[in-house]
């Protein structure tokens, strides 16, 4: 039979994690697929995840391409089909297809420092980034991570935050003060000028809601990182993946093909339409 | 291959093609024509545009993906799915415009490439299109010259044919099309002499008929790349009422959505549609947050034209438009894609 792009492979929920309880509720799933189907992906790639009854929804893949035990899915709890997501259990099958879209170009960025930016729930797509560039540590300069959210509770990966801070410097933020809180209290973008990363020999890889990356990038340029050092991740609303359905475009580009990854040189040419 | 065929031998054609699905324009119960089966009567070869393109045809206005049923053994829950491919018998679609059969030259692009959908090539690998040169008087707002194409061009097409008074010419563009003649290949006649000059003139008055023009199409696809944040799109969108009508009735728009349909909640058993969908609407687009990167019907109204005129030339080298007209004719509020594109040229100027 010939391939069909939309039929999903069906994979197991063997992990379920809360990041996030409440409201803005963000929970991490791992999945295996069922059949032991392989999955080949890059960094920055997407997955359509299924929850049959429901419908689908475009997720980022938040693990590492060279861990090949399982792919992980940290999931706002927002929609119709995220809701559906957040109410399954380890044990319970949901469709994946994909992987989609460009990835970030990691081997470019060989011999680069990295420091990654990240508001709320756009750390998910970065973390897959994070977790390649420390297991081929050797490969980059040095690595930092500048990261935030509205409030403590909404930061996600917390306990692996924690761990992280033993191997690259972690600077993390809330938008408003909370008495145990000793990190800096204020928006990402500002927290990025407070930090001050060097352009030197550096790429910066941003994800968050679409008005923090509009100002990270804005003080990226007052740092004086040029267009072609910025890096970041777009989301639109998708249904097929592949360029064909005609929602996720911006200008002559889909998002989902032709994205979601892309440098600011890059982005800074189309349309503002995300 | 070029043969010419005796008007009164045409039944007989269709006839032979009984191993085939036959779709010819046919008048419905409410007066509107719309492709139909050829056996069900009332069909005729002399409608100019039926009100739905045959895009139906090759892309259904629903279609199942696939199936899913969760199915209870003892306290163990499984989870079965069945893709749905749809088997098609070979088909020929016959009387369309080739205009119609310009927009599935376009739609073969948009549904091959890296990702090759499935569903579509089922049905355009069986189908065969068989279309009539626009002889007969073109509708108010034909424009087909204005975007690359004419009342008798051949992309798309596996057959043209061509009214001659007492015969039509038939021009087999591809091996469906001898397939289509071989299967009755008695009623087929080398054509005479003159019947090549006939044809000529035939398709040189055809273009002449054509009322309607956008000038300068090509420049003005040029001329839009700057145009993206212009009030223009405000001002035309303003009277839009959101029907979509433009976009359902076009023969080469393709947007669409996928959605589950449930049939019984407990235990699950359903299917995953897709359907045709607008970016008209406003939901098209809206994220679950609520943030939508295309808000407005001005920002609607650009991304249908720009698709057409811009986007779809940047990656195809081809308008995604075939000039056909049913926009502007069906448009409840008047909204003219041609005199909207008059003034992106004239903008400036």
């Amino acid at each position: 039979m010939e391939l069909n792009v939309y039929t999903p492979k069906l994979a197991k929920i063997v992990q379920a994690k809360d990041e996030v309880v409440g409201t803005r509720a963000i929970k991490t799933f791992r999945t295996e697929f069922a059949n032991g189907a392989r999955f080949d992906y890059r960094c920055g790639q997407c997955a359509m995840l299924s929850v049959f009854g429901k419908g689908e929804a475009m997720i980022s893949i938040s693990s590492s391409p060279l861990i090949r035990d399982y792919l992980q899915f940290s999931i706002l709890r927002t929609g119709r089909v995220t809701a559906a997501l957040h109410d399954m259990e380890v044990g319970d099958l949901i469709g994946v297809r994909g992987p989609y879209g460009n990835g970030f170009p990691i081997d470019e960025w060989r011999g680069k420092n990295l420091v990654f930016i990240g508001g709320g729930i756009g750390l998910a797509p970065l973390w897959s980034v994070v977790q390649t560039a420390l297991l081929r540590k050797s490969e980059f300069g040095t690595l930092s991570l500048i990261y935030g959210a509205r409030t403590s509770r909404d930061l996600v990966f917390k306990d692996e935050l924690a761990d992280l801070k033993s191997q690259m410097p972690v600077h993390l933020s809330i938008d408003v003060a909370e008495p145990d809180w000793k990190e800096f209290v204020g928006f990402v973008p500002t927290n990025v000028l407070e930090k001050k990363p060097s352009p030197a020999n550096t790429i910066a890889i941003t994800c968050g809601p679409p008005i923090m990356i509009k100002f990270v990038i804005k003080n990226l340029k007052d740092l004086k990182f040029e267009d072609d050092q910025i890096y970041t991740t777009v989301e639109n609303k998708m249904k097929c993946g592949i360029g064909k359905c005609g929602r996720c475009n911006i200008g002559f580009h889909y998002v989902c093909k032709d994205g979601p990854v892309y440098s600011w040189a890059e982005l800074k040419k189309l349309p503002q339409e995300y | 291959m070029e043969k010419t065929l005796a008007k009164k031998s045409f039944s007989q054609w269709v006839k032979k093609l009984s191993s085939w699905s036959v779709y010819i324009p046919r008048k419905d119960e409410e007066g509107r024509w719309n492709y139909a089966e050829a056996d069900s009567g009332g069909v005729s070869l002399d409608v100019l545009q039926t009100t739905l393109p045959p895009k139906k045809i090759l892309f259904p206005q629903r279609e199942v993906f696939l199936e899913f049923a969760k199915t209870l053994a003892g306290n163990r829950e499984t989870l079965e799915i069945k893709e749905v491919l749809p088997e098609v018998k070979p088909t020929v679609i016959i009387g369309a415009r080739p205009c119609e059969a310009r927009a599935a030259w376009m739609l073969d692009e948009v549904f091959g490439g890296d990702f090759k959908d499935a569903y579509y090539w089922r049905r355009r690998d069986q189908t065969a299109l068989v279309g009539f040169a626009c002889t007969i008087p073109p509708s108010e707002n034909c424009f087909c010259t204005s975007v690359e194409g004419s009342p008798h061009s051949e992309e798309g097409l596996d057959i043209l044919l061509t009214d001659l008074g007492d015969r039509y010419y038939v021009q087999s563009m591809t091996a469906k099309g001898e397939k289509l003649i071989s299967a009755a290949k008695e009623l087929f006649e080398e054509p005479k002499p003159e019947a090549r000059k006939q044809v000529k003139a035939a398709h040189a008055e055809s273009e002449k008929k054509i009322q309607r023009q956008l000038k300068d199409a090509r420049p003005i696809a040029e001329k839009l790349k700057g145009m993206f944040d212009s009030p223009l799109w405000d001002e035309e969108s303003m009277s839009c009422l959101r029907c979509g009508i433009c976009t359902y009735l076009c023969p080469s728009c393709h947007c669409f959505d996928i959605s589950d349909e449930v049939d019984n909640p407990s235990p699950l058993r359903g299917q995953r549609v897709r359907t045709w969908d607008t970016c008209q609407f406003p939901d098209f687009t809206m994220h679950s947050s609520g943030h939508n990167p295309r808000p407005d019907k001005a920002s609607r109204l650009r991304q249908r034209l720009l698709h057409k005129f811009q986007y779809f030339i940047q990656v195809y080298d081809k308008f995604m438009c075939v000039g056909c007209g049913r926009c502007i004719t069906l448009c409840p509020v008047g909204i003219d894609i041609i005199k909207v594109l008059d003034k992106v040229r004239d903008h400036g100027a």
